[in-house]
């Protein structure tokens, strides 16, 4: 294990990314190192989806930079895999499931060529790797919430990449599917990979993930869960819906 | 049989025709590939826009090589000009569209009916050096294709094509999931630039023939068509192509027997085509709709269905259903039946229907808000002849939390009025936390 020593998977230093004259996140600094399960929690607009986009190299920071492997994302291209949030899919978009899986593998295909059969093989693989080979060939529309969330986490297996991004996998699935869900990502964990979750469910962040990142807007808080579920810290965050929260800090305690 | 053997050849026979049918399929053949993803991005608007943008770039474009050269309505000029405005044009929505605070397709109205403003009035004032028919530029003439048109619109639909289907992968992934493609390193803004510029030349090809209004419509119509019938973008672009070679070819006949505008035929036979696809399309089309939901069956009877198996307390046959299950149309009970054979709630043997574990469990949640229901009604002092009935309506509102709210306004009664037992909780449903939407599956 590489305890803080050795390069982090993910090195987010003085982060600032703004949509116009507003920020969306301000000075945020984490380290996140390799094989870890590490979840993203805060409120809605809190910035989470926007923290993956920078991660991704999508949006591009104002001030700050964002180190993959110890290079800059700007040209560490292809090595983080996302997993959407369900809301910025175009789920009437003609494709269909076999399709999508095999988008993770486009990377690995030159512009001149057709994906290979090892490619289609792979995507596949990937598919039964989150038991959706049965739906291959259906349109992506034409699933459940949590079939589409199983689709999506299959292309970003099939990309292969050591860093996963995930948002709000769980949101609106169902307590078998989650479980699935998290049976592939604690596999892909042990397999070696870094894994980064936004997740809205504070009762079972503790159990899920080996460190938890409380944002909004700023970072207010960054370890181990025991150390961010804090009452004091999360009735900063979540102002005004102090109530729901003492109750679960009382249901944590009875752990 | 001699009738329409003439119908249908003798058109054929005529120059003109045969040109305007190249020509034609020519553009639409690109129109209909380009199209999709115009559809699938909603640029639906700044196809329009550019094709009311490139009268500026007609006009200017003639009026430099006349001035400049001597030369006369030069056609490489003219299109090359028409391609710079429509480039402007974009450039300009873009640049807008970021620095204020105007939505985009307020800049887009804005900026093209300003250069295409800007062309006519660019026309007018030099009526004497440059002969633009500003009609046949707004209604275009199919019939009347040039053949400069004809070879301008054959490369431009073989170019285009080419780039389709050379970075098809490309296109997809940067119109399906523009992050994802931009985290692997395709150059997202680059292709986003391709395909305008893609658009911008199928534009200006097909403006000749069937003019600036409908021009757009040729773009975007068969894409939608194919749309409503594929689940795969490369076949909605092969069948959007097929759309609009159809539309060509019936609305250039159409426009023979009729005698009518030629541009206006293929783009009525092509809305034509959309609304019969519309109507029939096996999954999308509105006949399809309709049929699946008069093939529905209301939650309620499925509900009733196993509330009457689990108080039969036996196998249940479905003489005694119907007595008990009340459905809106006759044949509902049966398919309801039958389809909650296939989903597996319940099970069919001889003497009767019997639930499964799964059906049990489904059951009992029911009957728990039913009695709870009851109690609940009970204790707002509902009249005692009424619970019943209003319970039996009332028990169909069990979504998550609703029952539970009713379980603790009420102490978690254990009976309800009449002394029956409130089941417990299935453990089917999950408790959702707290502040998280519970999304029905
Ligand atoms: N494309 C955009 N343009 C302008 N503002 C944006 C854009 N995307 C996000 N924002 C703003 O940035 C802030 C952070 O948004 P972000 O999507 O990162 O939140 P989030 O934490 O993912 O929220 P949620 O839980 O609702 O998904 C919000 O205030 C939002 O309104
Ligand atoms: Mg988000």
């Amino acid at each position: 294990m590489n305890n803080g020593k050795g390069t982090p998977a993910i090195e987010v230093r003085h982060l600032t990314v703004s949509y116009g004259a507003r920020p969306a996140l301000l000075d945020v600094s984490v380290r996140i190192e390799k094989d870890q399960l590490v979840g993203v929690i805060g409120p809605n607009g809190s910035g989470k989806s926007t923290l993956i986009k920078a991660i991704l190299g999508f949006e591009k920071p104002d001030v700050g930079e964002i180190l993959i492997g110890g290079e800059d994302v700007q040209k560490a291209k292809g090595k983080v895999a996302y997993v959407p949030q369900r809301g910025a899919v175009d789920w009437d978009f003609p494709i269909t499931v076999r399709e999508v899986a095999l988008m993770g593998r486009y990377q690995h295909v030159p512009w001149y060529r057709s994906p290979s059969a090892a490619d289609r093989e792979a995507a596949l693989e990937a598919l039964s790797m989150v038991r959706m080979s049965d739906f291959a060939e259906r349109q992506i529309g034409q699933l459940s919430g949590g079939q589409q969330q199983r689709v999506f986490l299959a292309r970003a297996l099939a990309q292969g990449s050591d860093i996963l991004l995930l948002d709000e996998p769980f949101a609106g699935v169902d307590a078998a599917t989650e479980r699935a869900i998290l049976d592939v990502l604690e596999r892909a964990k042990a397999a070696g990979k870094t894994l980064v979750v936004v997740h809205h469910d504070l009762a079972t962040a503790a159990e899920y993930f080996d460190n938890l990142v409380l944002l909004k807007q700023r970072l207010y808080a960054f370890g181990p869960p025991a150390a961010v579920l804090q009452e004091e810290l999360l009735s900063q965050v979540y102002e005004g819906r102090l109530r729901v929260f003492t109750d679960l800090m009382a249901k944590e305690g009875g752990r | 049989m001699n009738f329409l053997l003439h119908a249908f050849w003798a058109p054929l026979t005529e120059t003109y025709f045969q040109k305007a049918l190249i020509g034609g399929c020519a553009v639409a053949l690109v129109s209909g590939a380009v199209g999709s993803l115009v559809v699938l991005r909603r640029m639906a608007f700044l196809g329009d826009a550019l094709s009311h943008a490139m009268i500026a770039g007609v006009a200017g474009g003639y009026l430099a090589m006349k001035l400049l050269f001597g030369v006369e309505a030069y056609a490489p000029a003219m299109l090359l000009g028409s391609l710079i405005a429509a480039i402007i044009t974009v450039a300009l929505i873009g640049v807008v569209s970021k620095v204020s605070r105007v939505k985009e397709d307020t800049v887009i109205g804005i900026m093209y009916t300003g250069v295409f403003a800007l062309g006519v009035v660019v026309v007018s004032i030099f009526r004497q050096y440059i002969h633009i028919d500003l009609m046949h530029f707004i209604m275009g003439d199919i019939l009347g294709v040039a053949d400069t048109d004809l070879w301008a619109s054959a490369i431009v639909s073989a170019s285009v094509l080419t780039i389709l289907v050379l970075f098809f992968r490309h296109f997809q992934l940067a119109s399906f999931d523009p992050i994802m493609a931009a985290s692997t390193g395709l150059p997202v803004l680059v292709l986003d630039y391709a395909l305008t510029g893609c658009v911008s030349m199928v534009v200006v090809s097909a403006v000749s023939m069937v003019g600036v209004i409908l021009v757009v419509g040729l773009l975007i119509t068969p894409a939608a068509t194919a749309y409503l019938l594929s689940d795969r973008l490369d076949k909605m672009m092969a069948l959007a192509s097929l759309f609009g070679v159809t539309s060509v070819i019936g609305g250039l006949y159409l426009c023979v027997w009729l005698d009518s505008a030629g541009g206006g035929a293929v783009m009525l036979f092509c809305t034509l085509q959309f609304l019969a696809v519309l109507a029939v399309a096996p999954r999308y089309g509105l006949l399809a709709r309709w049929r699946r939901l008069r093939n529905m069956i209301p939650q309620q009877v499925v509900e009733d269905v196993l509330i009457t198996v689990l108080r039969q307390q036996k196998e249940t046959p479905l003489k005694v259903l119907q007595q008990f299950v009340q459905v809106p149309q006759p044949g509902t009970l049966w398919k309801a039946v039958k389809q909650m054979e296939s989903e597996g709630l319940i099970e069919a043997l001889p003497q009767g229907y019997r639930l499964t574990g799964v059906g049990e469990k489904q059951a009992a949640n029911v009957l728990r808000a039913h009695r709870l229901w009851e109690s609940y009604l009970a204790s707002i002092g509902t009249p005692e002849d009424a619970v019943h009935p209003t319970a039996h309506r009332l028990e169909h509102i069990h979504g998550a939390g609703i029952v539970d709210y009713l379980d603790q306004k009420l102490g978690q009664p254990e009976v309800d009025p009449h002394g029956q037992k409130i089941p417990r909780r299935g453990n089917g449903a999950r408790k959702k936390p707290a502040g998280n939407e519970p999304e029905e599956q």
